[in-house]
């Protein structure tokens, strides 16, 4: 007999491809294959993994129309299906995945509404943190506050777009009637963050973004505000703090030493 | 006193006992969180989809921390892949450890089933043969959960569409087989017996004469639907998206006046009913458990 | 801008931030002002609020389905796949105008738009 291995290996084959042939040696009651029992497990696993993106990605699901979207998500799961048993982290890559689709070309901004969609569900899930007491940087001296290297919360997510995705989101994640609208020009950056129980999502001004990657990639504040303002020039640190640090969004703070030395 | 107002603590042991009474419980879904929050249902326990709790914070953790600290927990793992051929994720034997130390579950399940092949994972319990070579498999991996866990686990016998044409035992000779070498306790789901059986053209009484009874720790009831396979027979498909049948019922009464009481969960996971739809099948078997002869039963009311 | 100066505006921005919120922590009236989130969330508790301890109980994401997805539970046998369906979308994307790309007929409808069959 076929070792077991080798049986799943057809099983898991005939399951990811509906051209596939259902594998030998498996049997009704009556002793005969049957390609509609196979079927219902062929059936679970896709329908399963096409749903856990249709609660994942709401707002591309209303975008597209239901169809569209199964049809979508049925090549997305037939190209990257799962690799780990923990559904919730499922999806990852279908923002990439929906860039790529000739078909949909015309929609350029879908890639962008789904990185928000994704951004949410990852802040809702991410670890939790206690976030900083404003008044513990009272303290900072104030020749060393450019030296401050901050630590955002585990849950903040950014989305850069050259559309208006976080609108375009906002108005398909409500569940009244779409209605036609003509959006703004502008691209939009959009900040996506857990800080306590309910995930906050709202648009970041000019600079906003740049100073927030900085500062998740280590750079002091300094360093941060000075590649938000060559970001854009109306960059505003004082506000920028002031909503960071008032919506929780820093965990904790530390002075970078300096390189050179002087007093 | 702070469980409810911040985030999870690392640990969430709250006066709440352990043990998992020989009452009814349900699936805890989160549409119901607030609804048991805010109204203290009287309910035996609740149990969990572990891998509906691998994130790493968030909602859901605070919420079950405190149904946890109120509640005895069942934590019902989906994912493992026991029935593989291959090495188990020890990735995922890890986070299910992880929230066995956290939650303290008075019972821990998994299926006779596998769920991972090649590093895919198929988001559905799949089938395996009943052979020496998975009875070997099945027994190592479940010595390694076990050794991970540091404790019993319960393992569930599955609701199957087809059958392998090498299989060499009887699923229910393969399952006491695997709780006689493993060391294993079992999860006898109701719901299950009758779609196999259905399934398979086998009878559901001598199914359950021929069950492991003496190890079985917890029952789990379910709703199914009726289909037909290619060439009319009947196939009833495990949905849990309804009430439990009638004839679903009876072997429950048939299994419990056999056994005794029993931790009993009703399982609904799809097309969620409101919760006192979901409370009013949990008092059903209620009533059944405590028409059993010898429903104080100790033996079956927790493993630890 | 010298270093000097440069400095001097981070330690004005910083000082300015840490105290508007000194100040607003102290309205208990404005509690997503507050950067602790347990003051928030008492403040969201005296409001009558309570559910904000927990956060919004998701029930779609990946609780999958919460069955299946965790697929213990199966689908009805025959829905896996309507026939070649085409990539063709027919949601509100229909109603969104772009200053990059017009999609709809015209200007869009104001009715909700219904499906188009597979």
């Amino acid at each position: 007999m076929r070792p077991w291995a080798e049986r799943q290996g057809q099983f898991a084959a005939a399951l990811c491809n509906v051209e596939h042939p259902m594998p030998p040696g498996c049997i009704a009651p009556d002793g005969l294959p049957d390609a509609t029992r196979f079927a219902v497990y062929r059936n679970n696993v896709i329908s399963s993994l096409i749903e856990c993106l249709q609660a994942s990605y709401p707002a591309i699901e209303r975008l597209l129309g239901a169809t569209c979207f199964r049809e979508v998500a049925f090549r997305f799961v037939a190209e990257a299906p799962p690799r780990s048993a923990v559904m919730l982290e499922y999806g990852a890559g279908f923002a990439e995945f929906l860039a790529q689709l000739e078909p949909l070309a015309a929609l350029p901004y879908l890639a962008d509404v789904a990185r928000i969609e994704r951004a949410w569900l990852e802040a809702y899930h991410a670890a939790e943190a206690t976030a900083l007491d404003p008044a513990a940087l009272a303290a900072v001296p104030e020749h060393r506050s450019g030296d401050l290297c901050l630590t955002l919360h585990p849950s903040m997510r950014i989305v850069q777009s050259a559309f208006p995705a976080l609108t375009i989101w906002q108005l398909n994640i409500a569940a009244t009637a779409p209605i036609a609208v003509d959006l703004p020009t502008v691209a939009q950056d959009t900040l996506i963050a857990r800080p306590d129980a309910e995930v906050e999502v709202r648009a970041l001004p000019p600079g906003g973004a740049a100073f927030l990657n900085a500062l998740g990639a280590g750079e002091t504040l300094a360093e941060s505000a000075a590649l938000a303002g060559a970001a854009a020039a109306e960059f505003n640190l004082t506000d920028q703090l002031t909503a960071l640090l008032g919506s929780g969004l820093i965990t904790a703070g530390r002075l970078k030493r300096r390189r050179t030395r002087g007093h | 006193m702070a469980p409810p107002l911040s985030p999870s603590p690392a640990r969430a042991v709250g006066p709440a006992a352990r043990a998992v009474p020989a009452r009814a419980g349900v699936g805890l879904k989160a549409p119901h969180y607030r609804t048991i929050l805010q109204t203290r249902p009287d309910i035996g326990f609740f149990e969990v989809h572990a891998e509906n709790y691998m994130g790493a914070g968030g909602p859901p953790h605070r919420y079950l921390t405190e149904i946890r600290s109120r509640y005895p927990l069942s934590l019902h793992g989906v994912g493992l892949s026991i029935g593989a051929d291959g090495p188990l994720d020890r990735t995922h034997l890890r986070r299910l450890a992880a929230l066995n130390e956290r939650y303290e579950p008075g019972l821990v399940s998994e299926h006779l089933a596998w769920s991972s092949h090649g590093g895919i994972f198929f988001n559905d319990l799949l089938p395996l043969p009943y052979t020496q070579r998975t009875l070997q498999r099945v027994c190592a991996h479940i010595a390694q959960v076990h050794d991970a866990l540091g404790r019993q686990i319960l393992l569930e016998n599955p609701s199957t569409y087809l059958a392998f044409e090498e299989s060499t035992y009887e699923e229910t000779d393969f399952i006491a087989e695997v709780a006689r070498r493993s060391g294993c306790g079992v999860l006898l789901d109701v719901n299950n017996v009758y779609v196999a059986c259905t399934n398979q053209g086998w009878d559901p009484l001598r199914y359950l004469q021929r069950f492991p009874l003496a190890q079985v720790r917890q029952i789990h009831l379910a709703g199914h639907a009726p289909d037909q396979d290619g060439r009319g027979a009947p196939l009833l498909i495990d949905t849990h998206d309804r009430p439990v049948s009638a004839l679903v019922w009876d072997l429950y009464a048939h299994v419990i006046a056999t056994l005794g009481a029993v931790p009993t969960l009703i399982e609904w996971d799809q097309h969620l009913p409101e919760w006192p739809t979901l409370q009013a099948e949990a008092r059903r078997a209620e009533t059944v458990l405590a028409a059993s002869p010898c429903q104080e039963a100790p033996r079956h009311a927790a493993v630890g | 801008m010298s270093n000097r100066s440069a400095s001097l505006l981070v330690a004005g921005a910083l000082a300015t931030a840490v105290a508007a919120l000194g100040a607003s922590a102290a309205q208990a009236g404005m509690p997503m002002n507050n950067a602790n989130p347990r003051v928030r969330t008492m403040a969201a508790l005296k409001s009558g609020k309570f559910q904000q301890c927990w956060g919004v109980a998701l029930a779609g994401h990946n609780d999958c389905y919460a069955g299946p997805g965790t697929t213990c539970a199966g689908t009805a046998s025959r829905n896996y796949l309507g026939n070649a369906f085409k990539l063709v979308p027919t949601g509100t994307c229909t109603a969104i105008h772009t200053p990059y790309v017009t999609i709809a007929h015209g200007h869009g409808s104001l009715k909700p738009i219904t499906e188009t069959g597979a």
